[in-house]
């Protein structure tokens, strides 16, 4: 028997972005078959942003573990191969904009006809039903529209501006993932198979759900705090030596109070009465912030982060991707693989993350190019013809874009 | 009212022993239709001490970090540290299915109630151990906190203004993204279980899952930038407000991402085409960016013109992803939030009637959602001390006095 988890089940996924590829990426590190369905006319728009549609970073990370089938939907030929790759499937994903599949002939209603027990999951920015199911959003507008943005800021910023990063799209991936392996786990025990719609502000609203609760309860609507913390101080990031270098440092309680103070040579400062407890600490807050920066801007940030977790006191650097990959301890989890992309070339991608004692996982594979797998999934799995598969080609209904790195 | 139907995992019964950390795993879990029974100390967890709290006295049922991270969970007393606490805890863990856990590497184990021992008593047993920085290597045993998982992330650093902190991202998303992580890995060993009858060991690194629940693409997009001459952002650096731009407007701000030149178009179209705007060179996304406070003076003087809401649908019937900032009131009285009825009406013993914010996804056959409140300390010790492991009230009492409960 097999310890590759989702070793036989197959995927049929459609959509773009991060969301939705980032979720079969999972699957696929979990041993799934995942089958993303393509078009050289309307291809992920992470294809399109790049200057190569095979060498765009964010598409090969979130496109790992996957086969890629160009085919043309707008041809009844085309749609007529993926209801064939349906029949055999397991799960069907998707993310594109509301009322998108059901004009391909492949929403749910269209899906469950081909096949019953299908599980299928659909993600939309603000979910099915409702005046605004039909909007358009990335990961950064789900943000704002959640509530997260106006307080994802320092407390004197003009407006919130989130980050560089598509939050929430990676956490959305992994409750699609989620819901994905329970109704597997559904359909094994029922027979039953399942239609799962996820709303993504929803995602990102249910990560601050305590914050949401002062407003419905107590008719608060929280202001930013920055980096600090209500009940805890010193608890900021702190400018270290160097450019752009900082530490985080979190002192919860009395005790680890006196650690710090003990980790950073017990100055003067540290033994006024202003800062002797938590609430003495926060009531001077500001006042406490510069003067443990007077000590951090000093050193190494590294310095600043040992120096600490030597005393136990919750300290860690603001990593960058270079700072990540030479971190003492994901190196020994072995959290980097190096792929080989056929025309990005050779990148350390993060490794499978689940780390569970007696199963076995594949292999990452490098993120497809566009049609790459046409001709292997016509042959094996639609038991079509290779002279069938060229007149598909030369009649458009397969697509593909597929130059390789020119040595 | 008719029965609800069965659950995606409504025949597991979880044993969370989580405190505050991770303990949002076995809500997921919940949510999903999981029996979760909550286990603390007699005198209560620390969550129970994290402020705000409902009606801002503090008071242990009342903390809302833990109604919101609890909802759907019951609860039972349990000082597994005597020896008559972990016999009934071993009792629990031979008929349970899966055993959350996030105490400091190796505490269990010094109990005897490790992985090892555990699955002696239950071989089908799935245990996930959910820590700052896994259970072993060079910073096991180092401390961590949401602030500084979020700083070891590597989403930090492109968090905040350009010239400005890196700025924290509300909640605790290491923790959360830890959570999910160990929650799949869960739901997959209970998949395969249902095929081998094996149990499984989880071992979830909040470190590790935080980068990659919040940015996997910061490796990549950084070799990229450093080994190629693709024309993208420097991954290091702030940039939020150049790629994700954001515009006032009569009573507020907006955020307008045009990535593809058509969407740009839209943007440019639905402020009234400023002659401005409408040179080819503003249709490429890089030249925006690297424009960014050009830009935002020019779409700023037309965009000040119109309210959130006028440009949110403006932009989306014409064709360009376009979302007022709301603030929290914003969000939960929207008029999306409501259709969809996000929020759901708890009653809570001590708190009383509230609203709290409900599951984001609904399923056709298998759903569940929201069922009850948080539990108050010890709530369900009758429950499942007396009714399902046979204990007497009388027994129960002797065990409270001898702080086992």
């Amino acid at each position: 028997m097999s310890n590759i988890p989702l070793e036989g089940i197959r995927v049929v996924s459609f959509g773009s972005g991060i969301a939705i590829p980032d979720a079969t990426k999972i699957l696929g590190e979990l041993g799934a078959d995942v089958i993303k369905i393509e078009s050289k006319v309307n291809p992920d728009f992470m294809r399109t942003i790049a200057s190569d549609p095979n060498n765009s970073p964010g598409f090969n990370e979130s496109n790992r573990n996957k086969r890629s089938f160009g085919v043309n939907l707008t041809i009844e030929k085309g749609k007529q191969l993926v209801k064939d790759l349906i029949k055999d499937a397991d799960i069907v994903t998707e993310n594109f904009r509301s009322g998108v599949m059901d004009n391909l002939g492949f929403g749910y209603e269209d899906v469950y006809k081909i096949k019953p027990d299908i599980i299928y999951l659909s993600t939309q920015g603000y979910g099915k039903g409702g005046p605004y199911s039909h909007y358009r959003g990335y990961g950064p507008i789900l943000s704002a529209a959640s509530g997260l943005q106006s307080i994802w800021a320092q407390p004197d910023d003009e407006y919130g501006c989130g980050g560089s990063f598509p939050h929430p799209d990676n956490m959305v991936a992994r409750q699609a993932v989620l819901l994905i392996l329970a109704a597997l786990d559904f359909r094994r025990r029922t027979g039953k198979g399942d239609f799962i719609d996820i709303a993504q502000t929803e995602v990102a609203a249910s990560l601050i759900g305590e914050i949401q609760l002062d407003y419905t309860i107590n008719e608060r609507i929280q202001k930013p705090i920055g980096n600090r913390s209500p009940y805890a101080a010193p608890h900021n990031c702190y400018r270290c030596k160097g450019q752009d270098r900082w530490c985080a440092i979190t002192v919860f309680t009395n005790d680890q109070w006196g650690r710090f103070c003990d980790a950073i040579g017990t100055p003067q400062w540290t033994e006024d009465p202003k800062f002797s407890d938590t609430a003495q600490r926060l009531a001077n807050v500001d006042e406490l912030d510069k003067l443990v920066e007077q000590w951090t801007i000093e050193q190494d940030q590294n310095v600043v982060m040992y120096t600490m977790q030597a005393a136990g006191v919750p300290a860690g650097i603001v990593q960058n991707a270079f700072e990540q990959f030479n971190d003492p301890q994901l190196q020994w989890q072995n959290a980097f693989v190096e792929i080989d992309h056929p025309v990005a070339g050779k990148y350390p991608h993060p490794n499978i993350p689940f780390n569970m004692q007696d199963m076995e996982f594949k292999q990452s594979t490098p993120a497809p190019l566009l049609g790459q797998h046409n001709e292997e999934i016509c042959e094996t799995m639609l038991n079509i013809s290779k002279q069938e598969i060229n007149r598909m080609k030369d009649e458009g209904i397969l697509e593909s874009v597929l130059q390789e790195k020119q040595e | 009212m008719p029965e609800k139907q069965e659950g995606a995992l409504s025949v597991y019964r979880i044993l969370d022993i989580t405190d505050q950390r991770g303990t949002f795993c076995a809500r997921l879990l919940a949510d999903m239709g999981a029996d979760v029974i909550k286990i603390e100390k007699p005198q209560g967890g620390e969550a129970r001490n994290i402020p705000p709290f409902a009606g801002d006295l503090p008071h242990p049922e009342k903390s809302l970090y833990f109604l919101h991270r609890n909802t759907n969970k019951k609860g039972i007393t349990l000082n597994i540290e005597t020896p008559d606490g972990k016999a009934i805890f071993e009792k629990l863990v031979k008929s349970a299915d899966v055993v959350v856990e996030s105490y400091k590497p190796g505490y269990l184990k010094g109990l005897g109630l490790d992985y090892k021992a555990l699955k002696e008593i239950n071989p089908g047993l799935v245990m996930a151990s959910i820590t700052d920085f896994g259970q072993g290597g060079p910073y096991r045993d180092w401390k961590s906190s949401d602030l500084v998982d979020f700083a070891m992330s590597g989403a930090m650093i492109g968090s905040g203004y350009p010239d400005g902190k890196p700025t924290a991202l509300p909640g605790s998303p290491g923790d959360d993204a830890a959570s999910y992580s160990a929650a799949i890995s869960i739901v997959t060993s209970l998949y395969m279980r249902g095929s081998t009858g094996n149990g499984q060991y989880i071992d979830a690194s909040i470190h590790e899952n935080s980068r990659l629940g919040l940015y996997p693409w910061g490796l990549v997009m950084w070799y990229s930038n450093v080994r190629s001459d693709q024309p993208l952002p420097p991954p290091a650096g702030r940039m939020g407000t150049m790629i994700y731009p954001v515009f006032p407007c009569k009573d507020g701000y907006i955020r307008a991402v045009a990535l593809t030149p058509r969407q740009w178009d839209c943007l440019v179209e639905i402020i009234g085409k400023p002659e401005v705007l409408c040179t080819e060179e503003w249709r490429e996304f890089y030249f925006r960016i690297g424009n960014a406070d050009a830009l935002n003076v020019l779409v700023s003087e037309y965009t000040r013109q119109y309210t959130m809401q006028e440009l949110f649908e403006k932009g989306n019937e014409a064709g360009v992803p376009i979302a007022p900032i709301y603030d929290i009131k914003g969000f939960v009285e929207s008029a999306q939030t409501k259709a969809r009825e996000f929020f759901v009406e708890l009653d809570h013993p001590v708190v009383g009637k509230y609203k709290c914010p409900g599951t984001s996804f609904k399923c056709k056959d298998s759903s569940f959602g929201i069922r009850y409140s948080a539990p108050c300390l010890g709530q369900h010790n009758k429950d499942i001390l007396c009714e399902e492991l046979g204990l007497s009230i009388n027994d129960l009492a002797a065990l409270r006095r001898a702080g086992v409960i």
